[in-house]
Parts: C-alpha cells; structure tokens; sequence
C-alpha cells in the first residue's frame, strides 16, 4: 500500500515545485505536483513499481508555456495521481516516458503532433495522427490573448508552494531585455 | 511497389538510398530484414473494423514486427471542444465512439457536471445507467459478429444484428436516434421513458439470456473456434500496466478492475453486479469474458427497471445554451465497453472549455497490439486485432 | 477408343452442353448459396430482382460482363490474362468422363478417374500464376497458401478415391456406378464409409471452400490470389469455382453414393439430385464453421486424414485379397 502521503513524501523529494491535494469528488485527481523535467523519468518509474499505469499524456497550452500531464492510476487502489512537467521555449521539450510505460510512446507523438513539444528519447518518433506529410507548424492557439496563464486555470486548487522563488516568476515574469 | 521486380517480388529495397511508398512504410521498411515481405494491413482490409492500417513484417506467415499507423479517421474532437461551448460540444460525444456513445456522453456530461458542481436527480440517473448498459450490449453484441467473422464465421455477425436491433429500437424511443446517440444533458437527461421502452426492456431481458445459450452452442463451443482462439495472444497484467490497457483486456488478464465499481460513479453502487473476471488471458478469455459481460449488464438493467424512482429527468435549473463552466480542472472516468473512458477538462471560465483532452481506451488498447502479436501467424493476428475490440474513430478521435 | 468423325462431333456438343452446364450451375448455385445463407442468417437473401430473386444471378453475371477489365500497374500481362482462362479451362476436360446416366458419358475412357484427377491439378496453376501475375502480396500469400493446401489434400483425396477402385477393380467410372446398386446400404458408402468422409473433406479442401478457404481468406489476405482481379476475370475465377465444386461433387456420387441408380427409375437425375445435395452440405458448412488457421489445415491433413486413408487403404486391400 502506498499512501497518499508517501507519494507527497516522495514527489517533494524529487524536488517538485508545486504539490497540490485535490478534492477527488470534484476535480478527479487524488494528488498533482509540478516537477521539474529531470526528475519525470524517476518519479514515474517509482510509481511503476507501486503499480501504477499511465492513463493518458494531456498538454496544455499556456501562456507560460506547454503543460504536459501525466495521468496515473492504480488498478489496485484507485486514486488518480497528476504529474506535470513545464516545457518552455522555442524548443519545448521533456523525456519520454516510453521506456518505462510503453504505451506512453503513442501519447507522447500524439502530444507532439498537436502541440510540437518534443519527446526526448521516444523511440519512434513519427507523426502518429496527424498525416505524414503535414507540414507547418502544429495547431496551436494562435492568439496570445486566447491562452491563459496556468496559475489562472485553477490547476493547483490549494497549492503548496514549495519553489516559492520558481512560481513568484512564473507569476510576474521578470521581463529580461525589454 | 514500383517496378515489378521478378528477383525481388517483395518490394524490399534493393538500393537503401531508394524511398518505398509513404513515409511509415519507408521508415519501416528500412529497418526490415532483406528477405521478409513487408505487408500493408489497410487502410481497407476487411479485418481492420474501418480505417486502421497496420504495418507489418513476415516472414512466411509469421509476423516478425508490426506497426500501426493512426490517424485516418481522425477529425480533431478536442480542438473543436474549444471553440464549442459545453453545450455545442454534446453532439460530438455521441460521434467518438459509434458503438458505445453513451459511455462517451456520461464520460464528457459527468466531468462538466463534476466541474460545476451540479448535482443529478435521481431518476435520471436511473435512466443514464439503464442506457449505459442497453448499449454496452449493443456495443459486446455487434462486437461479438465482428469478432466472429474475423475468423471466417460469417452468420453470427446477423444474429447479432438481429438483438442490436432490437436494443436499437428501444434506445431510439428515448434517444430519438440510432448510432450517434446524444442522450444526456447536464443535470439528467434529454426524455422521459414510457411505458413502452420499460415494456420492451422487461421483454429484452429474458429474451437475450435466452440467444445468449445459443451463440455458447453455435460459437463458443465450435472446436473450430476454440482451437484459433486458445492460447493466442496472452496478455498478462504486466502488459496492461505497461500500456495502460483497461476493459476486458485488463479483466481478463485476471484482475477485477471496473471503473464501475472500483471509482463509482452514478449510483452503480447501489446494484449488485459481480465483476467477472478471467477465465484466461488469451484471446479465448477475452471472449468468454465479454459474453459474461453482457449477463452482468443484463443484470443492472434487470435492478434498474424494477426500482426506478419517480421524480424529474433534470435539474430545474439545467445549464443552457450560454452555460460558462468555471474555471478549475477535472479529471472524470467512466467504464466503457472497451475500458476506461476518460475526459480532462480544463476550463479557465470562458463561452469555451480551455482544453478537453479524452482518453480513449482503445488508444492504449491498440498500442499494445504490436507487442502482443510478434512471432504469431498473420490469421492469429487478426483474431488478437479483433479480441482488442476496436473502434477505429475513438482511437483517433 | 477410335476417334471417327461421328464421335468427333459428339465431343464438340458434349463440350457445349458441359459449358452451359458450367454456366447454369453457377446460376442456380448463386441463387442457391445466397437463398440457403439468406436461410441460416434469418434474413430472405435475394428477393427484388424478378420473382423471388430468382434471375439476381443473371444480373449479376451480366456485370461482371459488362464490367471494366481493371489492369493494376505493373503487372505481368501475359500470365495475368492466361491464369482466368487457365482456372476455367481443363474443367471442360474434367466433365468428360462423368456419368451422368448409363449411356449419358462423353467419354467412355478407361481410366476415367484418372482424367479427373490429372486434369484437375491444372487448377491450382492458375491460383499461382493469378497470385504472382498481379504483383500484389496478398495474391502472392494467397497462392503460396494455394499451392501447399492442393498439394495436400490431393493425397488423402486420391487415396479415398483408390479404395473405391480396388473395391470395384476398375477405373471406368460406369464400371464403379454399375458395381452399386439400387438402394442406398447397396452404394459404396455403406462399403467404404471412411474413405467417403475423407474425400468429402478432402473435397472441401480441394475446391478452397470455407472452412478451408485460405487461398481467399477474407479477412486475413482480402481476396487471396484473386485480390487484383475484377470484371470478367473474377467471373472466370468464380465460375471455375463453381464448376469444381460440381465436379467433385458428381464424383462423389459416382464413387459413393450410386450415381445415377437409385431406389425407383434409374437415371441421370439421381446424378443430378446426390451432386446437387452434396453441394447443398457444402454451402452449409460454409455458412456455418469459422476458417481454419492454415497450420491446423495442414495438421488435418498430414496428421489425419493422410494416415487414416492410408490405413483405410490397407484393410481394404487385406480384406479383398482373404476374403473375396
């Protein structure tokens, strides 16, 4: 049995920014948290020994940047867990969960097809839905008026804080060069 | 293929530098052995159940490596999600998964009603599990024919037309259509059932239990049938975790997860249903399995229709056409006839949600379809394609 | 067997009363198979197009005559042509020798069974030469299937076949009809009750009927070796098949169930009806058994079949040199 509190445990180890509760009833998830992109791989893979599988990749489209969610649930216990990764820049990019959940290879190019974020270390790395031949960028929110900010999409609920510096410029953007 | 070749009838390349076909067939072509025949399942082969397309690699008749190529019926359901409002948007529900929109309708209702805070009446819940299952079996039943004609039984597929079309006729009296149905509205449902739809429901149940011994004594006892079936494509628990398979795949590796049950929803917990399980994990369980399915469905119907309450069918104050969602997230699932049906709304408070992203279980249930079939015979790979229980535009959505 | 001008002419209607045989067969067992599969399926088959349906078949040749001659590119042109009339054409030759009625033979060879049973291997020519003409992989895997499948199951079919003729002591098949009396215990089939299930296995294998249909499997190879053929081709192929499926099905009233002798008036309408009902058998079993995989076709064979018409072989043999 992995307890809803080791798990917290375990994800504020791993140096997570932001590790929320949710109410199970209204919001479907158990626990979320914000990890930085290096410590994805790990956490997922402690999460496959405690049984655990991926449900689907979910990427959001935010001012900040790309949003990419991970879904987990256990078929033993149920209790939907929440990671997410920030990708920001020109060049989003996270790794690739394939090699620890082989079904993430397809959510991972169906991700990259729709949302251009790059996988790092998916294993075939073609377009999956979209045709062979697209070419262009992915369809994405053109508008910069149309994309919210993530800490406006009620994501956290009640959050925890833990990167207080990390979310303060996630919030209020310090404008270099401007 | 270009240039008919009588050294090398096979298309392989000769010259690596050459391009063979599209894009997937050259990728994965290149890294085909010389003397395999690299074959194209689909987009129109008869055992592809629509538009999937399967690349695969043989040797003889043996499969070394396959690879399915998505997206031919794909028509971006998520992205029209934002620029709909909740209330445009149902109609789509009823389009991503032709065989159980239902599932589809509660999966995508439930989280905006989860979101919003909205509470059900009772009756209408009643009436959203009785639909549920009607059509959960139309969905078993149609796959059940498919299924059979995959390995070259071509009769049962009309004998299971011929109950399809009877719950058909009873979801139309409610649902006003046949295929896409479009039945629930947030806070309850779209009508009212009469006396006629509890008619024909009281009916249909003695009379399917009674098809149900028929197609155990016309298919599921065939020597013929049993020996394609038994011990072909063994999916074992490891597997679905991997993939994150869900439905009857996961059930008949052996383990009794129903989001049903295990994450309840509705008030299925007031029925008593069992969740079957086993018996095995190959293609010959699978279809064992979805035949019980089909009784434990009956069962819930049975329970429903005998204690439905009185009351209203939806809320007095329904969401309306200009309904805005409030800003939050959710993550809302419910049991599908092929697995769990997801939906993950996120909605910043706007005429629109923000982002929906459905998790379809065919999805990853047809990704673990190339593990599953290496080593095996090209007729055995299509009776493990057909044990998946595809629905080709809920995969691509 | 002199050939005078007399029997000359003879052979020449004999041919095209067999080729309008051919055709009417494949009319009537169109209209049949769709009647008796619209019966199993519980729905009424072909009923729109003239009274009950009963011309549907004509229709339906008549599109496939009036349809495109569709050329898939890069295709051998010489051998995708010949294989259509290659499947079509040594069924001619198989009808020859079959009695229909005592004095109703084209032919009186002989070896009569030996004719068939030469002539009828050419069949599988034409599946190899259609799957590997078209270019396509699917034809290729179908008359690979083909290939393996006729080969197979000639064997235990010939073997059957054998144990009839050593009952007998000739490959005449008048000689086999007249051996066989009038009443059903009196046909071979109550002699030789194994070798007769054996070759109507064989049989349905031999004519590629499901459940042994691989060549053409639907759902696995599409269409198997006649994937890339439409229009008349496809007819060629589809009239071929039927006329094996006649021709088996007359030998396997010749050789088991009495020919054209039956329980009241001898003739070659007890031909006719035994052929016609053991076709009937083989629809039904179609409509009604899923396919088998390929390696179980082939264990049926080798594994079964083969071993038991061998053995059923022997004990004949034995029991015809002691006890006679």
């Amino acid at each position: 049995m992995t307890s809803i509190d080791s798990l917290e445990g375990r994800f504020k180890e791993a140096g997570a920014l932001v590790v929320c509760r949710h109410d199970f009833k209204r919001e479907g998830l158990v626990l979320s948290a914000l990890i930085p992109a290096n410590a994805l791989t790990e956490l997922a893979e402690g999460l496959k020994g405690d049984g655990y599988t991926l449900l689907d990749v979910s990427i959001l489209h935010a001012k900040e940047g790309f949003l990419v969610t991970y879904h987990f649930d256990s078929f033993k216990e149920p209790g939907r867990l929440a990671l997410r990764v920030l990708a920001q820049g020109d060049q989003p990019a996270v790794p690739s969960l394939a090699p620890i959940f082989d079904g993430a290879e397809w959510h991972e190019r169906e991700g990259r097809d729709f949302y251009g974020v790059a996988f790092l270390g998916n294993p075939n790395p073609m377009p999956l839905i979209l045709p062979e031949d697209f070419q262009g960028d992915p369809p994405l929110r053109k508008a910069p008026a149309a994309l919210a900010s993530i800490t406006a999409l009620g994501l956290f609920g009640k959050p925890q804080i833990l990167d207080a510096a990390w979310w303060e410029n996630l919030t209020n953007p310090v404008k270099d060069g401007d | 293929m270009s240039g008919f070749n009588f050294i090398n009838p096979f298309g392989v390349r000769e010259d690596p530098g050459s391009f063979v076909g599209d894009r997937y067939t050259d990728n994965f072509s290149r890294k085909a052995r010389r003397d395999t025949i690299v074959l194209n399942l689909g987009p129109q082969h008869p055992s592809t159940h629509g538009v999937l397309r399967i690349l695969v690699e043989m040797e003889g008749e043996y499969i070394l490596r396959a690879e399915p190529v998505l997206g031919y019926l794909h028509r971006m359901h998520e992205k029209m999600a934002e620029v709909k409002t909740p209330w445009q948007f149902i109609p789509n529900m009823g389009r991503v998964d032709y065989l159980h929109p239902i599932s589809w309708n509660w999966a995508y209702v439930g989280a905006v009603e989860r979101l919003a805070g909205i509470e059900v009446p009772e009756r209408a819940e009643y009436l959203r599990i009785i639909s549920c299952e009607l059509n959960r079996i139309a969905s078993h039943l149609m796959w059940w024919g498919a299924f059979v004609m995959d390995l070259g039984g071509v009769t049962p597929i009309l004998y299971a037309f011929e109950e399809r079309e009877k719950i058909n006729d009873i979801l139309q009296i409610v649902t006003g259509s046949r295929l896409t149905l479009s039945y629930f509205r947030f806070g309850g449902v779209s009508t009212d059932i009469d006396d006629r739809f509890e008619r024909l429901t009281r009916e249909f149940i003695p009379y399917l239990r009674e098809r149900l011994k028929m197609y155990k004594a016309l298919v599921t006892d065939n020597i013929i049938f049993r020996r394609r079936l038994e011990g072909i494509g063994p999916m074992d628990l490891d597997l679905c975790q991997r993939y994150g398979a869900t439905g009857p795949i996961l059930r008949a590796a052996g383990l009794a997860y129903d989001t049903r049950r295990d994450i309840p929803y509705g008030l299925y917990d007031r029925f008593e249903f069992d969740i079957p399980c086993g018996p095995s994990n190959d293609s010959y369980g699978r279809y064992l399995l979805r035949l019980a399915e089909v009784g434990t469905s009956l069962d819930i119907i049975e329970q429903a229709i005998e204690s439905i309450p009185d009351g209203p069918i939806k809320i007095a104050k329904a969401p309306k056409a200009n309904y805005k969602l409030p800003a939050g997230e959710t993550f809302f699932a419910v049991e599908g006839g092929r697995g769990q049906v997801g939906v993950h709304l996120v909605s910043d408070g706007g005429q629109c949600p923000y982002r929906i992203k459905l998790r379809a279980p065919g999805y990853s249930n047809l990704s673990l379809f190339a593990e599953a079939a290496k080593g095996t015979l090209l007729a055995d790979a299509i009776a493990i394609l057909g044990s998946l229980d595809l629905v080709i535009p809920e995969v691509d959505r | 067997m002199e050939l005078s001008l007399l029997s000359f002419v003879q052979i020449i209607i004999a041919c095209l009363l067999i080729i309008g045989l051919m055709v009417g067969n494949a009319v009537i067992m169109v209209y049949i198979e769709r009647k008796a599969a619209g019966f199993i399926q519980r729905r009424p088959g072909p009923y729109e197009v003239g009274p009950r349906g009963t011309i549907q078949a004509i229709c339906d040749a008549m599109k496939l005559l009036g349809k495109q001659l569709f050329i898939p590119g890069n295709v051998d042109w010489a051998l995708y042509f010949l294989a259509p009339v290659l499947a079509f054409l040594p069924v001619l030759v198989l009808f020859l020798p079959i009695p229909f009625g005592k004095y109703l033979t084209t032919l009186q060879v002989d070896d009569g069974i030996l004719l068939i049973l030469a002539f009828a291997g050419l069949g599988v020519i034409s599946n190899i030469l259609a799957g590997w003409a078209s270019n396509n992989k699917y034809g290729l895997l179908g008359a690979a299937r083909a290939v393996a499948q006729s080969v197979a199951y000639e064997i235990p079919m010939i073997m059957a076949l054998l144990a009839v003729v050593f009952l007998t002591g000739s490959l005449n098949l008048t000689a086999i009809v007249e051996r066989q009396g009038t009443w059903p215990w009196e046909w071979n089939i109550a002699y030789q009750p194994l070798a007769c299930f054996i070759y109507f296995v064989s049989l349905v294998g031999e004519t590629n009927r499901a459940p042994f249909d691989l060549p053409e499997a639907e759902s696995e190879l599409t269409a198997g070796f006649h994937t890339e053929y439409s229009g008349m081709g496809f007819a060629l192929f589809f009239l071929s098949e039927y006329a094996n499926m006649l021709l088996v099905s007359f030998v396997c009233a010749t050789f088991f169930l009495g020919g054209y002798r039956g329980p009241i008036l001898d003739g070659f309408w007890w031909t006719f009806i035994k052929a016609y009902a053991v076709m009937c058998v083989i629809v039904w079993l179609r409509w009604t058994f899923p396919r088998v995989r390929f390696d179980q076709l082939l264990n049926i064979n080798w594994k079964w079949l083969l071993p038991l018409s061998i053995l059923n072989l022997w004990v004949t043999a034995i029991i015809i040199k002691f006890i006679d």
